[in-house]
């Protein structure tokens, strides 16, 4: 385990050092945004006496280095400060957002490794099926086409013009406000049902690729001759070679999910879903950088820990990887 | 490679043969595109008695209609395909050398270069490309050519791992003892002699990159952090998502999205049968 520990070590040294420099370009970035935070926030009714109180009041007038020293503590605090336009704290609504996102991604991510990785190993166990064929190929389509065409013709047809299901929200006006409150109401799963299925077209190619050629790998080894020849039943063999089959998908499934802020965040747009990835959009398009920067740094810390746990989580379940 | 066996890949993939149709369609679209687009990108395709026709569903003179401000549709796709074929050639081969010269020098060096460079792509995998890209495309001015940084931006890392993966088991190669005792210098074995085994590796990485470039480029558009001036396939989703199109006018939405998605599907039609003529194993699976 001596190796382990310091294997462990060394990957979180290199996290802690990856978030350091990602904190670091991210104040680079907006200090260096053109003009003066100052500008957007005061109006013409401020004075110049105003305006000094709110710099001295921002820390703006400090030296760089006590700025760049106060904003590494706030970041790695979770201290976001206030945003321009809204009264909450930054880090109450990213609180609001971050769970808004999650009711998006996880059940889609739950339906897209469940279902996936059930079609994908009987894909690769039934090779040259019809149904394998026709498994690749449908997966290798809907893994191609950008997401978020198929989140709008989705939105053409099922909300616009069957009026199936509501084009976009999450629940609402004056609904639950609560995670329970949400989970309970069928508003909540009446509007997920679109985005969440769009999300599932295309994170559901991942594992249905890979299970399919990891069972294909799996399927000629030797232990499931022994299998064989202690006289299982072709059911039980099948559950010991998914079984077998179903480690690279850890990985995979870590890496997945930290990835998904790319497409999370034009879904969220075209179905007006009010999570972290459109928040994000609505303080840029507004200006609005505290809300900005947070929005950001929690998608980076996010992606980096998912990689970390996928590495760690690795080694944990094959019991061939060794760290010495 | 050569040529009969590559006829031969692709007989035995109509994918990838139809794949290369596609491409070879829109490098053709792109590049007559003056003679093929009736209207420019930007242009207000006025009727016979000078009016502006809104909204107007497809018909003979409009073939794939207009949008809301009286533009044609089939113009400004065919502007589009120049500003994907841009977009991608330059981001592919912006990152695939900028990834491949990391990697051949990370492998090849080894040591406290290796560790700073592998340091580096370690930072690069940790941001989030898109978000990112939209609050440096909000600090700065939309352009195409800044999009095009930022996906070279975020797409060298992955070419400068397997590159450097490649470059390391190469360089125990008997060749290199041999160029080495030789006499060549660093330089020289790590260009003439290293380079050239690992160049097949990264030209699939081409492909990536012009799909991944693509993609990219129509999301941030789409988002409304596009260039303004450059009338590609997301900026014409963009426009139409504003303006309801969704609900009134498909002839608006659904060219831009079929010609994204087909060129994107093209590109990766034509990467999955290079990839197999480079991994002859893949064929088996």
């Amino acid at each position: 385990m001596g190796g382990f520990r310091r294997y462990l070590l060394r990957r979180l040294a290199q996290a802690g050092f990856v978030v350091w420099c990602i904190l670091t370009i991210m104040f680079l970035l907006f200090k260096l945004m053109p003009g003066d935070p100052t500008a957007i926030f005061v109006d013409n009714n401020f004075t110049e006496d105003m305006i000094q109180r709110q710099r001295m009041l921002w820390g703006l007038n400090d030296p760089w280095w006590v700025q760049y020293l106060r904003y590494l503590r706030n970041m790695l605090l979770f201290d976001f400060g206030h945003p321009f336009f809204q009264n909450e704290s930054v880090a109450e609504i990213m609180l609001d957002k971050v769970r808004n996102t999650c009711l998006m991604i996880v059940p889609a991510l739950l339906v897209s490794v469940v279902f996936g990785t059930l079609i994908g190993a009987y894909a690769g166990w039934t090779r040259g099926s019809v149904f394998e064929r026709a498994a690749v190929a449908t997966s290798l389509v809907l893994h191609s086409v950008p997401s978020f065409f198929v989140g709008i013709l989705a939105l053409m047809v099922f909300s616009y013009q069957l009026r199936w299901l509501p084009p976009g929200g999450m629940v609402p006006l004056g609904g639950p406000d609560t995670l329970w409150g949400m989970l309970a109401s069928p508003d909540y799963w009446k509007h997920l049902v679109l985005p969440g299925l769009v999300l599932v077209s295309r994170e559901i190619t991942g594992p249905i690729l890979l299970l399919r050629s990891s069972m294909l790998e799996v399927k000629g080894s030797d232990f499931l001759d022994m299998l064989r020849a202690k006289g299982l039943g072709e059911g039980r063999i099948v559950v010991h070679a998914t079984r077998n089959a179903l480690l690279p998908l850890v990985t995979y499934v870590a890496v997945m999910t930290g990835i998904l802020f790319q497409g999370q965040v034009l879904l969220e747009i075209i179905f007006a879903w009010p999570g972290l990835g459109r928040e994000l959009v609505q303080a840029l398009t507004h200006l609005d950088f505290p809300v900005a920067q947070a929005a950001l740094y929690l998608m980076a810390l996010v992606t980096l820990a998912l990689n970390l746990i996928a590495d760690l989580l690795y080694g944990a379940i094959d019991p061939r990887v060794t760290y010495e | 490679m050569t040529g009969p066996r590559f006829l031969d890949v692709l007989g035995r993939n109509p994918s990838a043969a139809v794949g290369l149709a596609l491409i070879c369609g829109f490098v053709a679209l792109a590049v007559a595109a003056p003679l093929i687009a009736p209207y420019g990108p930007f242009e207000v395709a006025f009727g016979p008695d000078r009016s502006v026709p809104r909204l107007a569903p497809p018909s003979a003179r409009n073939w794939f209609g207009t949008t809301n401000q009286g533009m044609d549709v089939f113009s400004q796709l065919v502007w589009g395909s120049r500003v994907a074929l841009t977009v991608g050639l330059l981001s592919a081969l912006g990152s695939v050398v900028v990834g491949t010269l990391i990697g051949l020098v990370s492998g090849y060096f080894g040591g406290w270069i290796d560790d700073v460079l592998m340091r580096l792509t370690d930072v690069a995998f940790g941001i989030p490309f898109l978000p990112f890209a939209l609050v440096v495309i909000a600090m700065a001015e939309p352009s195409l050519g800044l999009v095009i940084l930022l996906v070279i931006f975020f797409l060298w890392r992955t070419t400068a791992r397997v590159i450097r993966a490649q470059t390391l088991s190469l360089k125990e190669r008997p060749f290199v003892w041999a160029a080495r005792a030789a006499g060549a210098g660093h330089w020289a074995i790590l260009f003439r002699h290293i380079a050239p085994n690992v160049l097949p590796l990264s030209f699939l990485y081409v492909a990536v990159g012009v799909q991944t470039g693509v993609m990219l480029e129509a999301a941030l558009s789409f988002l409304g952090f596009g260039d303004p001036h450059a009338q590609s396939w997301g900026i014409m989703l963009n426009a139409a998502f504003r303006a309801g199109a969704m609900r009134t006018a498909w002839w608006w939405v659904l060219p831009p999205g079929v010609a994204l998605s087909l060129f994107v599907m093209a590109i990766f039609m034509v990467g999955r049968a290079y990839e197999e003529i480079l991994n002859p194993r893949l064929r088996a699976v």
